[in-house]
Parts: structure tokens; C-alpha cells; sequence
């Protein structure tokens, strides 16, 4: 679902607002973040869906990462996991004990433990997990901070789901995007550190609704509109390739209503590229908002540690009428 | 909405836009293409655009009727540009298809001396093959041999599409090591054969 849709739904809900619980449902949070003492809170995520690679344990680790990363969207610390299964009757339950085992190995690499899980009979395969961590509150990184004149951080490259659709139609093999590969499976964990020793305003991580969308959800929690700059967001390699053959999933958030606050100024891009910052992402990067002066050296500790390809993609600013504005280039 | 060509109401991405590819690989002229969602309206325009068709839509009780009407020289296009040369312009519709790093049987060092003349003749001769893919033990002359690497490269320059199998690259362990054309598929390559007007084997 588009997050116009969750909106209008959780809008009809009774939303319970307790002390304790520290993000807000309707800001469009990563995780749940409950206080249990004064430096003490847990946070609490769940996310599945189908495969999107054909190697069964490829696909335990991404969607294992894929699930730890909104716990460290949030600045949490991963402590347990349970799995989360959809199998149909009769499949070779091998494939299911490799998906496990890529699971477990990337909620071992977290520091995390997996704790149990629940399994359905479904005619399609889907797995995921939910996933419990603690964090301090006072460190914690919400969707919400962000101010005018932050620069806007992205940790891995956009295309997952251009992709991955592009390996469903059989016109890339797995090995043509082993950077998607490997960047789906990477944990988010270690550029989440990065972020938290130079301190952030604002974190998210970008999944399904893509760049633009997740973007589009921190510059509304926040109050404040941010720029784009096209040229310096990057792309997974054959990404564009595959977009102009037609490859391109769903662009849920382009359906949505907030869509309506983005506005597109970028006449020297390529629409496909304008295209790709609304691709749904798969155990997408972070996406962090931090104050101007520190955004060169955390690009730099970034770079050379576990994100070779992160970039400053855009900044945040103080306009209301447009959320997100899309432009060619950088303009500081 | 009904009467188009193509109907791919009720599937999802990526398969209406392999039906369009299928149906402008297989039968020339302009066709139309109905579809009952945003995105497989906006895939079935990028594929056809990208493939040098012009497109229209007509919108109707959220249904899209596309409209694909060929352009010069349009087809199906292939996953990247081939080589640095515009394919096509000089070259022959024949698709030649190699499975071994040797020409014929008897000898091995007679069938390797053979295969090298054959790409070279290929390279400089008059009709130059419009694509050449390469199989199995094929897939080595476009890796390990200086000398076939030169012809292949020649026949890119040429217009000639060269396609070597990414399967068969993993298998021997070279693919990181190709020096000429592009990684193709099982699926690009079953239809260039399929659908060649003339096909030659090695």
C-alpha cells in the first residue's frame, strides 16, 4: 500500500497514545519505540514478503537484513528476532531450511538471536522476521529531526526493484547485479554507527516506498521540504538499463497522495532516472538528515568503511507548499 | 475496451511488457496493447519507446489502450547498446551461433588455427553477420584468445551484435574476463535464434 492509503486507514483507527510510547504511528516511523526506564527503551519492527532472488539462502539474508535495518533506522541495538513464514503445501523443505539458514546467519552477524518464529501454509513463499532491540532514548534517531540546511545522506545505491522485476523477466541473471546482491544483504548496522558517532537530526531507511517517498514521510514529520539533486544519487549498475526495457515495479508512492507535494524541476534529467528515485527498495540504505558541517567527514568514514557508494544526495529546507523537490544538480 | 492485439489486463509487471516484446519480435506492423494498471502502462511505453516505436494512450474506465506503431529499423532491443558502432546498418540478418573454440572435428590445433581464420574472413568480409553468439566453449573466444578477441572486436565495429552466454562465461570461470560484445541470456539468445531469418551453427 501507498502511505496515502496507511494514512487515510490509520486515521479511522483509534490511535492509542500512552506515555511510554515514543514515535508516533502516524509519522510514519521505521519501528515502535516503548520506554521501559529512563535510558531504556525497546523498539519493536516486523516486515516479509516474497522472494525477490532465486537463491534460497541469498533471500533468508536479505530479508533478514531488510528486517533488522528498522531497528537501526532508529538508532537501536538488534537483541532477538522471529521468524515469520508463508509456505505452500508440499514444497521441498529444504529450500526452507536454506532460507533459514541465510536468516540466522545475518541475525548472528547482527548480535542478535533468533528466538522462534511462526510458520502458515500460503500459495506463495514469503518469509521475514519480526525483530526486538533496545535503545537508549536520549540517542534515539527518529524520523522527525530534521532542520533546514541539514544535508541529506543515502548509504547504499537506488534499483533494487528495477532489478529485481528485470530477474523475474529473465533479463538479468543473478550474476549481472551482484552490487544489488550484496548491497541487499549487507546490514545496515555499521553505517547506522557511523551516523550515530557524528549524531544525526533525522534517520530513516528506504524501502518500499522508495527514496522520494520515505523522503516525502521525514520532511512531513519534521515540518520542513527538502531538495533532490539527481545527479548525485546513486544508481545500482544496469539500473536505467532495464528501467527503459520497461522493468520498472509498481511506483506505489507516485499513486499515492502525497505525491501531490512533490514537484519534478529537473528538465536535463532522464525521466528514468526520475523514475528510479520512486523505485520500492529492498533492504534499501539509510537516509539520514545531518547538520552541514559534519555531512564531509561522515561521507568519508562512510566511503571507506561499509558503504563505498553513500553520497549527499540533496538538503533539507524550509519550504511548505512543496515537500520534495526533484532538481538536476547540486545547488547549496 | 476490447479488439486490441495484445490484452494484458490482470497480469502484473514484467509480463505485459514480455507480451509486447513478444508480439513486436513476431509480427511487423503497429498493433495495440490493453492494460488496467499505471504501471504497465508507463512499461509498456518505456519498452516501446526504447525499442524506437512511437506510443499512444487512450484512457478509458481505467483501462489503457497503447498504441505501438513501429519505427525505422525498430525491434526488439537488446538488454544494452552492443558496441561502440550503431548495430545493424551494415550487417546481414544472419545470426551466426558458435559452440566451440574450434572449427569442425579431427584436429584440435587445425579446428583453433580454422575458427580464427573463419571470425577474421567474417570480420573483413563484404556481409557482415548481424549477430554472432557464442556458447559453451565458443564463449572463450571472446576471453582467452588475443587473437579471435580481435575479430569479434572488429565485427562490433562493424555493426555486428556479439552475444556471449553468461551461464557459459560462469561455468568456465571467466566472467569477469570478456573482452568483446556483452553478457546475454538464455532468454535473449533463445529468441535471436528463434526469430533469425537465417541462422548458421559453427
Amino acid at each position: 500500500m501507498g502511505p496515502g492509503d496507511l494514512e487515510q486507514i490509520l486515521q479511522g483507527l483509534p490511535y492509542d497514545d500512552v506515555p511510554e510510547l515514543l514515535t508516533s504511528v502516524r509519522d510514519g516511523e521505521d519501528a515502535g519505540v516503548y520506554l521501559l526506564s529512563e535510558r531504556l527503551a525497546i523498539v519493536q519492527t516486523v516486515d516479509f514478503f516474497p522472494p525477490i532472488v532465486d537463491d534460497p539462502a541469498t533471500f533468508g539474508r536479505i530479508a533478514a537484513a531488510n528486517a533488522l535495518s528498522d531497528i537501526y533506522a532508529m538508532g537501536g541495538r538488534p537483541l532477538t528476532a522471529m521468524n515469520l513464514v508463508a509456505w505452500p503445501c508440499g514444497l521441498d523443505l529444504g529450500v526452507l531450511e536454506e532460507i533459514l539458514r541465510g536468516g540466522r546467519e545475518k541475525v548472528r552477524e547482527a548480535g542478535a538471536v533468533i528466538v522462534g518464529g511462526h510458520s502458515i501454509e500460503d500459495d506463495e513463499i514469503k518469509y521475514g522476521m519480526s525483530v526486538t532491540g533496545v535503545v537508549d532514548p536520549e540517542r534515539m534517531t527518529a524520523i522527525s529531526g530534521a532542520r533546514p540546511g541539514d544535508m541529506l545522506v543515502l548509504t547504499k545505491p537506488l534499483g533494487t526493484g528495477i532489478l529485481a522485476t528485470a530477474l523475474k523477466a529473465g533479463l538479468v541473471g543473478e550474476a549481472d547485479m551482484n552490487e544489488a546482491i550484496d548491497s541487499m544483504c549487507a546490514l545496515n548496522g555499521p553505517a547506522a554507527d557511523a551516523l550515530s558517532r557524528v549524531g544525526v537530526s533525522a534517520c530513516t531507511d528506504v524501502t518500499g516506498f522508495g527514496l522520494v517517498g520515505h523522503l516525502y514521510s521525514m520532511v512531513r514529520a519534521g515540518a520542513v521540504a527538502t531538495d533532490i539533486w539527481a545527479s548525485e544519487v546513486p544508481l545500482f549498475e544496469r539500473t536505467i538499463d532495464m528501467a527503459a526495457l520497461g522493468m520498472v515495479p509498481e511506483l506505489r508512492f507516485k499513486e499515492s497522495e502525497g505525491f501531490g507535494s512533490v514537484e519534478v524541476a529537473a528538465p536535463r534529467t532522464d525521466p528514468l532516472v526520475v523514475d528510479t528515485l520512486f523505485d520500492p527498495q529492498t533492504s534499501g540504505g539509510l537516509l539520514a538528515a545531518v547538520a552541514p558541517g559534519d555531512a564531509e567527514a561522515l561521507i568519508g568514514e562512510l566511503r571507506a568503511g561499509p558503504c563505498p557508494r553513500a553520497a549527499v544526495i540533496g538538503k533539507i529546507t524550509d519550504g511548505l507548499e512543496v515537500r520534495v523537490r526533484i532538481l538536476d544538480r547540486r545547488r547549496d | 475496451m476490447n479488439g486490441a492485439d495484445v490484452d494484458a489486463r490482470g497480469l502484473r509487471c514484467p509480463e505485459p511488457v514480455l507480451r509486447t516484446r513478444k508480439r513486436l519480435a513476431e509480427t511487423p506492423g503497429a498493433f495495440t496493447v490493453l492494460v488496467d494498471n499505471p504501471a504497465a502502462r508507463d512499461n509498456v511505453r518505456r519498452f516501446a519507446q526504447t525499442s524506437g516505436c512511437s506510443v499512444e494512450v487512450v484512457e478509458r474506465d481505467g483501462e489503457f489502450l497503447v498504441s505501438i506503431t513501429p519505427g525505422e529499423g525498430a525491434g526488439p532491443v537488446a538488454a544494452e547498446k552492443p558496441c561502440p558502432a550503431s548495430a545493424g546498418a551494415a550487417c546481414t540478418p544472419a545470426v551466426l551461433l558458435i559452440t566451440s573454440d574450434e572449427l569442425g572435428t579431427g584436429s584440435h590445433e587445425l579446428g583453433a588455427t580454422l575458427i580464427k581464420s573463419f571470425l577474421y574472413a567474417c570480420a573483413q568480409g563484404d556481409d557482415v553477420p548481424g549477430t554472432v553468439i557464442l556458447m559453451n566453449g565458443g564463449v572463450k573466444l571472446a576471453t582467452e584468445n588475443d587473437e579471435t578477441v580481435e575479430h569479434l572486436l572488429a565485427l562490433c565495429e562493424r555493426g555486428c551484435e556479439v552475444l556471449a552466454c553468461g551461464t557459459c562465461l560462469d561455468y568456465f570461470g571467466l566472467a569477469d574476463r570478456l573482452r568483446a560484445g556483452r553478457v546475454s541470456n538464455m532468454y535473449e539468445i533463445q529468441s535471436k535464434l528463434v526469430g533469425a531469418p537465417r541462422m548458421l551453427s559453427l
